[in-house]
C-alpha cells in the first residue's frame, strides 16, 4: 500500500500557508531589489526568501502539486547558491523570480479552486536553470570576537551580516539564555526570547550550547545569541532572562559604515509598514481564517433578526395599548449594543490599502520590462483599510487598470520624446477614505488619453460628449475584445469587467477623466464593507424582496396617467409601458414578470426609479414594505449565481430574502418585463 | 508536567514532531494518528525541540531538516552530543531534491531519513520499527 495521504482535510491549511510565503517572497524579493539598486546585498532577505520557497515545496509536494514543486525546486537551486554567496543573486534573476512566484501563484488558486493544475512553463523553468551560478563568497571585512567552535558554525553571510551596518549606535553583541522548567513555566522560552530579539534589533544566529553540569549534575543546554542592534544592555539582558554583564560585544568593524546601510534599511522594511507607531507588535497580531470571522458575522445576523422580531413584539404589543415604555428603551439600547459588536467583527476583518497595493510595483516593474517602457509607480496608500471581501474582489480591478495603463496608456519612451513629454512615464495610485462608508481609489497616468473618436468608431456608436459617455462606450462588454485584438485604443481590455466588479458587485461607483496626450484618471469610489446595506424591501408578484438604498434613485407612485403606451418594435404585439417622470419617459418594467412570475396587478404600484450609466430604468413593484438595515451575504456559490439577484438576506421572517440587483435582470434572457 | 531532571521513564509514548510548518506537523500527527498510545507535541524550530527535550523526555522525534535558524542537521548534531540524547530515535523528513543531505543527517545520528511526499504507511513503519527496537522509552 502506497496511497497518499488523504490531502483534503489539510488543504485550507494549504493555501493559507502557501498564501503567507508567496507574501513573505515578495516582501523579500522588494528589499533585494531596493537593495541592488543602492549596490547592496540583503543575505538576511535572500535566506528568508530561500526559506519561504523551500517550505512552499515541501508542502506542495506533500498535497500533490508538481507544477509548483518543479518551479520551486529550480529557485531553490539559485537561492542557495545566492545565499552562499552572501546575498548576491545574478542580473536579471529577480525578474525571472517575480515572473515564477507568478506562476506559483496561478497554480496556488488552481489548487484552491480543486482545479487540475496547469504544467509549469517550460521556458521559466530554463530560465531559472541558465541562471544558475556559482556562488562566490563575500569579502570580509572585519573580525568576529567570538570562540571557534562558534565560528565554525557561522555561515559567510552571517559574519558578513554580523559585520555589515555597524556604527551609528549599531553593535554585534553576544548573549545567552538558558532555558528551565521554572521559566518555561513562566512562558519565558526561546522561542519568546527569539521573538523580544526579533524586536530590538537583526538576530543573526541562535546556537545551542551544551554547559557541563555542576557537581554530577548532567549538562544543561544553553542557546548562544548573535544580533547586530542598536539596544541597550539592559534591555537585551531583560529579553533574554539575564543580567547586562552577560551582554558581549562581539565585533569590531574595519571601515565603520554609515547608519543606513543595508541592514539598518532592512530592519525598517522588515517591520511591514511604513508606520511603526501605527502597526501593531508583531506579537500581538492573530491569524485568523476569515471562515471564523464570517461565521461570527452569521451569529450577529441572528441576533439583528431576532431583534427585529422582538421589536415587531413591541409594535403589536403597542396596538393592544399596553405599556411599552421600558422595553422601547432597552431595544434602544440593545440597538445600539448591536451596532458597537458588528463595529467590533467588522474592524477585524479590515485589511490595510497599503497591504493591497504593495504587490503593485513588482507588476508594473514587469509589465514596464515586456512592453519597453519607462515606468515610475508612485504610491500613496495613506492607512485607509478595506473590508477583506471588498480586497478580494478589488485587487484584480487594479491590476487590469495598471496593466492597461502600462500597456495601452503609457507611449514608448521614444513616443513620449517625440510629444514633448520626459521619457519616462508616471502611474500614480492614491487612495483615501472619502466618507465613514467609503473609499476613493485613483489610478492616474501622463500618457496619451483615450483617443474618443476612435472607440466612438470601433464601437459604432456616435461620438460620446462627456467622459462619462466615453466611459460608458468604453465599458460596454464586447468592445473590450475588439480593442484587445487592435491594441489600437488607449484603454479597452476587460474594462467591462472593471465596471462590473466596483459597480455591481461592490455598490460602488467608477469615473474617469481623460484628456488626449495628458492623460487618464480612473477614480473607484468603493464601500469600506460590502456585508451591511441599507435596503428597501417591497413585494412582487407575491414574494418579498429588497434592493440596496443606494442603486435607488426615487420611488413613485405609478398612475394611469403617467403611463404612455407605445409601440412595441420586438413584434409580440404587446405595446411598451413608458413612465413619465420629472420631464423624462422611462421604460417601465414589471419586476415579477422579469422574475417569470405570475402578474397580477396591484391596486396602487409603486415604481422604483434605478439608474445604471447613463439611463435611468422605472421598475413596477405591487408594495413598498420599508427600508431597513441588513446583512447581505453574497451568493457565492455559481450554481446557485444568478444574473440580477447579488445576494440573500433574511428580513426577521427566518425566511431568506433575495437582495435584487434591478437592471442586471433587463439582460436576463426572459426580457418579457417590459409587456403591459 | 512535573517531569524531573535527569528524565525517567515517560509514562506514554511522546512524540516530538519538528516543522516550522503547521500543516505539516499536522500531517505527520495524522500519518501516526493509527498508532494507539502515543501523544504529539509541536515544536515549530530546531531551537523550541533542543529546548523541550532538554526540559521533558521524548520517545521520538520526527524532524524536518530546513527550519530558520537551526537546521535540523544541526539539530541532530547537537542532541547527539548530549549524553541524555544519544539514543534517542530521530526520524528526519525532508523535501525532495535534499537527498545530498540523507548522508550528513545519517552521519550526524539520524535514525532515519524520509523523503516528502512521504506515505502515511511509510512513516508508520519507520516509527513502529524504532518504537520497537527497545527505543521505546529514552535511555
Amino acid at each position: 500500500m502506497s496511497q497518499r495521504l488523504d490531502v483534503s482535510e489539510f488543504l485550507t491549511g494549504y493555501l493559507a500557508e502557501a498564501e503567507e510565503h508567496l507574501a513573505i517572497a515578495r516582501s523579500c524579493l522588494t528589499t533585494i531589489h531596493a537593495a541592488i539598486q543602492r549596490s547592496e546585498l540583503s543575505p538576511k532577505s535572500v535566506r528568508e526568501l530561500f526559506r519561504s520557497i523551500h517550505t512552499l515545496k515541501g508542502l506542495s509536494s506533500m498535497v500533490g502539486a508538481e507544477p509548483i514543486v518543479q518551479l520551486t525546486h529550480e529557485m531553490e537551486t539559485l537561492l542557495r547558491a545566492a545565499t552562499k554567496a552572501g546575498g548576491d543573486l545574478p542580473a536579471g534573476a529577480i525578474d525571472i523570480v517575480v515572473a515564477s512566484l507568478g506562476a506559483i501563484e496561478e497554480r496556488i488558486s488552481q489548487v484552491a479552486k480543486r482545479e487540475p493544475l496547469t504544467a509549469a512553463p517550460k521556458a521559466l523553468l530554463d530560465a531559472l536553470g541558465e541562471l544558475q551560478f556559482e556562488g562566490r563568497p563575500p569579502s570580509q571585512k572585519g573580525t568576529l570576537d567570538l570562540d571557534d567552535e562558534t565560528l565554525a558554525k557561522l555561515s559567510a553571510g552571517e559574519r558578513e551580516e554580523l559585520l555589515q551596518g555597524l556604527g551609528g549606535g549599531r553593535r554585534a553583541v553576544r548573549v545567552e539564555f538558558v532555558p528551565s522548567q521554572k521559566l518555561s513555566s513562566e512562558g519565558f522560552n526561546i522561542t519568546k526570547v527569539r521573538s523580544e530579539l526579533t524586536k530590538l534589533g537583526d538576530l543573526v544566529k541562535v546556537l545551542p550550547r551544551s554547559i557541563p553540569g555542576a557537581a554530577g549534575n548532567p549538562a544543561q543546554v544553553a542557546f548562544v545569541l548573535l544580533l547586530v542592534t542598536s539596544a541597550d544592555d539592559d534591555a537585551i539582558a531583560a529579553a533574554c532572562a539575564t543580567t547586562p554583564e552577560e551582554v558581549r560585544a562581539i565585533a569590531s568593524s574595519i571601515v565603520p559604515l554609515p547608519a543606513a546601510s543595508s541592514v539598518a534599511m532592512e530592519a525598517t522594511n522588515d517591520a511591514s509598514g511604513d508606520d511603526l507607531e501605527r502597526s501593531p507588535r508583531q506579537g500581538d497580531v492573530l491569524r485568523v481564517e476569515v471562515k471564523r470571522l464570517d461565521e461570527a458575522l452569521d451569529g450577529l445576523s441572528s441576533l439583528v433578526v431576532s431583534r427585529w422580531r422582538i421589536e415587531r413584539a413591541v409594535w403589536k404589543l403597542d396596538e393592544e395599548h399596553a405599556n411599552t415604555r421600558e422595553l422601547k428603551n432597552l431595544l434602544l439600547e440593545n440597538g445600539r449594543q448591536l451596532r458597537d459588536l458588528r463595529a467590533a467583527i467588522m474592524r477585524a476583518r479590515m485589511v490595510p490599502v497599503s497591504e493591497l497595493l504593495e504587490r503593485t510595483p513588482l507588476l508594473v516593474r514587469g509589465l514596464a520590462r515586456s512592453s519597453n517602457k519607462l515606468v515610475r509607480l508612485t504610491i500613496e496608500a495613506g492607512t485607509s483599510e478595506l473590508d477583506k471581501s471588498v480586497v478580494d474582489r478589488l485587487f484584480p480591478v487594479i491590476v487590469h487598470l495598471l496593466r492597461n495603463a502600462v500597456d495601452h496608456a503609457l507611449e514608448t519612451p521614444e513616443g513620449r520624446k517625440a510629444a514633448g513629454k520626459p521619457e519616462e512615464g508616471n502611474i500614480r495610485v492614491t487612495c483615501r477614505t472619502q466618507s465613514a462608508t467609503q473609499l476613493a481609489l485613483v489610478i492616474s497616468d501622463d500618457g496619451r488619453g483615450v483617443d474618443a473618436a476612435r472607440v466612438a468608431a470601433r464601437a459604432k456608436s456616435e461620438m460620446p460628449r462627456t467622459d462619462a459617455e466615453l466611459l460608458a462606450l468604453i465599458t460596454r462588454s464586447g468592445l473590450s475584445t475588439l480593442d484587445k485584438a487592435t491594441h489600437t485604443s488607449g484603454r479597452g481590455l476587460g474594462m467591462d469587467i472593471v465596471k462590473r466588479v466596483v459597480e455591481a458587485e461592490l455598490g460602488g461607483e467608477l469615473t474617469m477623466q481623460t484628456e488626449r496626450g495628458k492623460g487618464t484618471t480612473f477614480t473607484l469610489l468603493v464601500p469600506l464593507s460590502v456585508t451591511i446595506f441599507d435596503v428597501f424591501s417591497f413585494s412582487a408578484g407575491g414574494n418579498t424582496y429588497v434592493v440596496p438604498v443606494s442603486t435607488v434613485e426615487d420611488l413613485i407612485e405609478v398612475s394611469s396617467r403617467s403611463i404612455v403606451l407605445a409601440p412595441n418594435p420586438s413584434a409580440d404585439g404587446n405595446a411598451v409601458r413608458l413612465l413619465r417622470h420629472r420631464g423624462q419617459t422611462l421604460p417601465l418594467y414589471r419586476v415579477d414578470a422579469l422574475l417569470g412570475l405570475k402578474s397580477s396587478p396591484a391596486p396602487t404600484p409603486k415604481a422604483i426609479i434605478v439608474r445604471r450609466d447613463t439611463q435611468s430604468f422605472a421598475f413596477e413593484v405591487d408594495h413598498m414594505l420599508g427600508q431597513k438595515e441588513v446583512v447581505v451575504r453574497p451568493l457565492r456559490d455559481p450554481l446557485v449565481r444568478v444574473r440580477g439577484i447579488s445576494g440573500s438576506t433574511d428580513l426577521g421572517d427566518g425566511e431568506p430574502t433575495l437582495v435584487l440587483d434591478l437592471p442586471s435582470l433587463l439582460y436576463r434572457p426572459t426580457l418579457q418585463g417590459l409587456a403591459s | 508536567m512535573g517531569y524531573a531532571w535527569p528524565p525517567h521513564e515517560a509514562p506514554l509514548t511522546e512524540v516530538l514532531v519538528v516543522d516550522d510548518s503547521k500543516v505539516m506537523r499536522e500531517m505527520i500527527v495524522a500519518c501516526l494518528r493509527a498508532e494507539v498510545g502515543l501523544t504529539f507535541e509541536h515544536a515549530a524550530s530546531g531551537l523550541e525541540a533542543i529546548e523541550r527535550l532538554s526540559l521533558k523526555p521524548f520517545s521520538l522525534v520526527v524532524l524536518d531538516l530546513n527550519m530558520p535558524d537551526i537546521g535540523g542537521i544541526e539539530v541532530v548534531e547537537f542532541v547527539r552530543s548530549q549524553d541524555t540524547l544519544r539514543d534517542l530515535p530521530i526520524i528526519i523528513v525532508t523535501t525532495r531534491g535534499d537527498e545530498g543531505s540523507r548522508s550528513k543527517a545519517l552521519l550526524a545520528g539520524a535514525s532515519r531519513f524520509m523523503t516528502k511526499p512521504f506515505t502515511p504507511e511509510g512513516l508508520l513503519a519507520e516509527v513502529r520499527s524504532l518504537l520497537g527496537q527497545g527505543h521505546a522509552r529514552p535511555q
